[in-house]
């Protein structure tokens, strides 16, 4: 008889014990599968975390290596494509730029619109979400949009100014920054209505120009408009000379950085770039301990698993020494014998692994759902599937081999003696 | 013979399979023991995350005539949730004197106006630790002689080097604040350091003379409180940020606070700050939801692998089964037996369990250890040549992360092994149990 046929035999035979021994494995490559897929998800979502932390990097003009005519800088402003170029880069999420101006506003009458001290302070920005105001959560966006990059002639403004001004979005709103030198008037749509959270009685703000103005007279128009409310009035005294960008993952930040520093066709000379990832570097290491037990808890479950497999499988084997005994008398050699026990467990694994494959995919989900936690992007892979088969066969061969070796080191006549 | 010396004399004639047995258990205990002890320590760490976002509220009790006394102050430190890291702030105006009563000389040039009775007054600041204060941390502020001011005591100032040049002044020197109404009303202090602005202040034309950046000065909590509402002895201040560790509890904390006596909380402004949290909240859920799956997944497949174990162990014994009723002991005797047998190895895995996940969970709590150590050193190599405000991270007060086997967790582990244990044995027998001895014998191969 040939000993695949006696392998296939045995296996239906015996097909209770089979069944086990196939239950067993399923159940450690569903757990090993599973725990591959969870080191990942885990990886996934730390660098979610990591880009909650809204870690950045401000790109300004340098005005020590500039001139200075007096009064102010005469250093280059940043240019639109720039701005634009940089944003670019690889990893960054998004970013804004300012631009201030302080216009007097009017509505479709023509009457100036009531509002507190002074003027208005206006923002002009790229993508005003990105506003360091916004992002502090000083002031939060209650209706409407934000300025997006895409938008032009758009303004939002403070939801006391809506309603002191009988104002909803849709609105057109005209500003003029200083008529006195013939600055054009700027037509500008009212896109969003903003919620203002922070203090501003806090005294704590107190010390540069914005905050002499009152929070409700803050308004963010798109930078077109900005660009068109100071449009013939002096040249150089008025830019943008800084620019905010954020990145995607925190972790990375360095290498966006350096990224940027190497776009040849900005002058470095007279740029400067600071680092900003105060809150990431607060809680990387906390962050970083997760990811270290969570990585500890697979390898744990990985050697767990492969130290079961081995029990399993020799105490099935050492179960058999009676049957190795016979086999071993009626004159069949030893390296068929052992191969016959290897071609049964390859037999079961064929069979386990892909449905653990399956089921191992189902099992995350279903355990998350059943406790009201689901988490998406626990997803066990090919390669996980690949990792999982290849290993697990190796260490079921050499587990096997391993097993056989104290029984077959004996003749045949002492295994059968030494039987009860 | 009865079935506790049956038990005992199987273990230990077989004992191959004893000792499989009980490797089966200690492992599975072992990583049931260390699952447990890694998900308190991702407690831990996600505890940590939460204060490491650093939520809190600010009280801003400016309108109120006596401010926030120091007993509310430290009645709120007392409450639970608060991570005892704070600033306490005030502002007012003085007039500046030297030290016989002189009138001091401030920076007019660039002032909008100077207002009337502020001719020689300038704006006073004061928080519990001046190197935190706004001007410091974002206004480009910087020391150049003498110390911070970090005591809430002490009537000092921090001058800025054009005033000090102005008027002669230089660190040790006495001066005079005066409340700008009541003339006669001055505080001696001492000027302790020397500050200037690396930022061109950009309110220049706009700011009234005593907001000038070369006007301010910044002293202790007790001088201000002086000021500001005449208190000798004990210091009431204007502002608290009080730090929480858990930004989750911010609202209860806040709605607790409003429930002390003492202050008009109903003139007071309360403001919540957790936007950090607030951002990251969700994908903070995600990793804790993580490693519970991690934990519920490893659970339920080792109690799955344990039931089959014990099965695929037990159906080996079905010729002794025979043979024992044949023999006309009881059924229940027999399955008491085999229990019996699983117990006493289970104890003993058990037992030895508690030191294998001792020494596991030790292990990486060491790992962790020297990780921290190891980042550290890599945050210093920043971004060579763009220039980083890089300062050494600040002490937290995050709580050290400890690995180790809980006394619950174990009594855990013990009663859900034993209940598994007898369960799974129990169910492996009932089909065995339920032949006859002739059939059992009959079918053995």
């Amino acid at each position: 008889m040939n000993l695949g046929i006696r392998a296939i035999l045995y296996s239906a035979r015996k097909w209770k014990k089979t069944l086990l021994v196939f239950c067993l494995l399923l159940a450690i490559t569903t757990l090993v599968l599973s725990g591959l897929a969870i080191a990942d998800a885990q990886e996934e979502q730390a660098e979610e975390v990591r880009g909650t932390t809204g870690a950045s990097f401000t790109v300004e003009r340098d005005i020590s290596t500039g001139g200075w005519n007096g009064n102010y800088s005469t250093q280059e402003f940043m240019s639109e494509d720039m701005i634009q170029q940089i944003a670019a880069v690889d990893g960054i999420e998004g970013y804004d730029a300012t631009l201030i101006t302080l216009p007097r506003i009017f509505n479709d009458k023509g009457e100036e619109l009531a509002h507190e001290n002074y003027s208005f302070y206006n923002y002009g920005s790229y993508n005003s979400q990105y506003h360091e105001l916004f992002l502090s959560g000083r002031f939060e966006l209650v209706e409407g949009t934000h300025i997006t990059d895409d938008m032009t002639g758009s303004i939002i403004i403070s939801r006391e100014l809506a309603e002191w001004n009988g104002l909803k979005v849709g609105d057109t709103l005209t500003g003029i920054y200083y008529p006195e030198n013939n600055t054009p008037e700027v037509d500008m749509k009212i896109v969003g209505i903003f919620d203002v959270v922070a203090d501003k009685n806090d005294q704590v703000n107190m010390y540069d120009d914005a905050s002499y103005y009152a929070y409700s007279s803050y308004v963010f128009c798109s930078m077109d408009a900005a660009e068109g409310l100071i449009k013939g009035w002096g040249e150089d005294g008025e830019g943008i000379s800084e620019a905010y960008y954020y990145v995607t993952d925190a972790a990375q930040l360095e290498n966006v950085i350096r990224e940027v520093q190497s776009i040849s066709s900005i002058n470095w000379n007279n740029y400067k770039i600071t680092a900003n990832d105060e809150v990431y570097q607060n809680i990387s290491s906390a962050l970083s301990d997760t990811g270290t037990l969570i990585t500890t808890l697979i390898i744990v479950i990985t050697v767990v698993s492969m130290v079961l497999i081995i029990l399993i499988l020799s105490m099935s084997i050492r179960s058999r020494k009676r049957e190795t005994g016979i086999l071993l008398a009626v004159g069949i050699a030893k390296p068929a014998v052992i191969l016959q026990y290897v071609l049964e467990t390859l037999l079961i694994a064929v069979v386990a692994f892909p449905l653990a494959y399956l089921s191992s995919k189902q099992v995350a989900g279903t355990l998350g759902t059943l406790f009201g936690k689901a988490v998406e992007n626990v997803i066990v892979t090919p390669e996980h599937f690949m990792l999982v088969a290849i290993v697990g066969g190796i260490l079921l061969v050499t587990a096997v081999l391993v097993s056989s070796i104290s029984t077959l080191r004996l003749k045949p006549k002492q295994i059968l003696a030494q039987m009860e | 013979m009865n079935l506790c010396k049956r038990a005992c004399l199987y273990s230990i004639r077989k004992k191959g399979k004893t000792l499989t047995l009980l490797a089966f258990l200690l492992v599975m205990a072992t990583l049931m023991l260390t699952c447990l002890s890694i998900q308190s320590a991702t407690e831990t760490a996600n505890a940590n995350i939460k204060k490491a976002l650093l939520g809190y509220f600010t009280i801003n009790a400016k309108t109120l005539e006596n401010g926030i006394p120091e007993d509310t102050v430290s009645q709120i430190l007392a409450m639970d949730g608060l991570s005892g890291r704070y600033t306490l702030r005030s502002y007012t105006y003085a007039t500046y004197f030297d030290a016989d009563g002189n009138l001091l000389e401030i920076n007019t040039e660039g002032a909008a106006q100077v207002p009337e009775g502020y001719e020689n007054a300038g704006r006073v600041v004061a928080n519990s630790n001046s190197q935190e204060d706004s001007y410091f941390t974002d206004g480009g502020f910087e020391m150049v002689e003498g110390n911070p001011i970090t005591t809430e005591t002490g009537s000092q100032v921090l001058i800025h080097e054009k005033f000090a040049q102005r008027n002669g002044l230089s660190v040790g020197d006495t001066m005079l604040l005066g409340n700008v109404e009541d003339k006669d009303k001055t505080i001696p202090v001492t000027v302790a350091g020397i500050f200037t602005n690396t930022e061109k202040q950009d309110s220049i034309g706009m700011a009234p003379s005593y907001d000038l950046y070369d006007n301010i000065v910044f002293t202790d909590l007790s001088t201000a409180s002086f000021l500001l509402y005449g208190t000798e002895g004990t210091t009431n201040v204007q502002y608290g940020d009080f730090y929480v560790n858990d930004p989750d509890e911010l609202e209860r904390i806040m709605t607790d606070v409003q429930e002390l006596d003492g202050v008009d909380w109903e003139n007071c402004t309360l403001t919540r700050y957790d936007n950090d949290y607030q951002n990251a909240k969700e994908s903070l859920e995600g990793l804790q939801n993580i490693v519970f799956i991690a934990i519920a997944v490893v659970s339920v497949i080792c109690f799955l692998v344990l039931a089959l174990f014990l099965t695929l162990r037990l159906r080996g014994r079905i010729h002794e089964t025979g043979v024992y009723l044949a023999m006309g002991i009881s059924k229940g005797s027999v399955l008491l037996q085999y229990l019996l047998e699983v117990i006493l190895v289970a104890a003993i895995a058990l037992v030895i369990s508690f030191g294998t996940s001792t020494a596991i969970s030790h292990q990486i709590g060491s790992s962790l250890l020297s990780q921290v150590t190891s980042e550290t050193y890599e945050t210093v190599d920043l971004t060579g040549e763009s220039e980083t405000a890089e300062e050494p991270t600040e002490d937290l007060g995050l709580a050290e992360i400890e690995v180790a086997v809980s006394a619950e967790d174990y009594a855990l582990v013990w009663a859900f092994g034993m209940v598994l244990c007898v369960a799974s044995t129990a169910l492996a027998a009932y089909p065995i149990m339920k032949m006859k001895p002739k059939s059992i014998l009959s079918q053995m191969s």
